[in-house]
């Protein structure tokens, strides 16, 4: 039994089934592996952002790639995991069918998002374009989005792969690099690392005899 | 005594079990889950599962459906209304209590 079914009846069992949950989302390592090429693909388009003259068809490209990405990775990621552990995997990682979220929170969801691109549009328009300095741009992105990976897979890799991310803004932000090409290097090295310790924990799951069920 | 203190005294056995209450925690998350999902998720063996499995079938707060997904059998679980209900009332007691 786990440590966690002996503190079960000390903590609010709602709590500890979405750890549960959260955990065995993660457990195949299928996660890890699109959000890593996501990752990859997004460091490569601000690569081309960088290097491509402003405003030329290759640049306007990687920036509507960029947004593109962004939305079907946001949209599609969830059922492509889905598709791929029901036809693949249920064998090994078993069969669940979540509850649909309740249409408030997308809303709520939707609504909080839209209030935050709202007010950084303000903010951007009241500060005439200006732009808080590079170093702070690529910290901040380094350790908020190291924080989130953390929050995200509780787990002994998640930690690594965060402290990384947050390592590697820090790194970049004191190294003087501009913008794009220091996203595209945080990006692509966090892409790496989260594809290959994706990769790494898939192939050890399918290459373990699968125990039978009940 | 608090008489909420004494309700803790009332509280089903059943679903106190800290396997069991674990199970049905998991259940009331999702809405259905195989037999393999769960014992992945609480780290319970074969055995162990489908004991606690058995038991909270008998009172009626889990439902168990075998099935099957192309040739590969499946235990599909689902929490009740009544394993609702009874989960309700014991965060209620609880959260009281404490």
């Amino acid at each position: 039994m786990t440590n966690i079914s002996q503190n079960i009846a000390n903590q609010n069992p709602d709590v500890i089934a979405s750890r549960l949950i959260q955990k065995a989302h993660n457990r195949d390592g299928l996660p890890e592996i699109f959000i890593g090429l996501a990752f990859l693909i997004l460091g490569g388009l601000c690569w081309v952002q960088a290097v491509a003259p402003p405003r030329s068809a290759a640049f306007v490209a990687a920036v509507l790639g960029f947004i593109v990405l962004a939305l079907l990775l946001g949209l599609g990621s969830p059922w492509a995991i889905k598709t791929v552990r029901r036809k693949f995997l249920v064998e090994t990682v078993g069969f669940v069918e979540m509850k649909p979220v309740p249409r408030r929170r997308s809303i709520v969801v939707a609504a909080v998002a839209l209030v935050i691109a709202v007010a950084a549009l303000i903010a951007a328009w009241i500060g005439n374009g200006s732009t808080p300095p590079t170093a702070w741009v690529l910290a901040g992105t380094g350790i908020g989005g190291g924080a989130l990976l953390i929050l995200a897979g509780r787990s002994p890799r998640s930690v690594v792969g965060g402290v990384s991310m947050a390592a590697t803004g820090i790194v970049l932000a004191f190294s003087g690099i501009s913008l794009e090409p220091g996203f595209a290097i945080l990006y692509g090295v966090i892409g790496l690392l989260l594809f290959v310790s994706g990769t790494v924990v898939f192939l050890t799951l399918i290459t373990k005899p699968a125990e039978s069920g009940e | 005594m608090s008489a909420k203190i004494q309700q803790l005294g009332e509280i089903d056995r059943v679903i106190h079990e800290p396997a069991r209450l674990m199970i049905v925690a998991l259940l009331a998350a999702v809405a259905e889950a195989d037999f393999q999902y769960l014992r992945q998720a609480t780290g319970l063996t074969q055995g162990n599962l489908s004991a606690h499995l058995s038991k909270l079938e008998e009172v009626g707060y889990v439902a168990i459906e075998k099935t099957f997904r192309g040739k590969y059998p499946l235990t599909i679980c689902r929490l009740t209304e009544r394993g609702a209900e009874v989960l309700n009332h014991y965060r209620k007691v609880i959260k009281a209590a404490l």
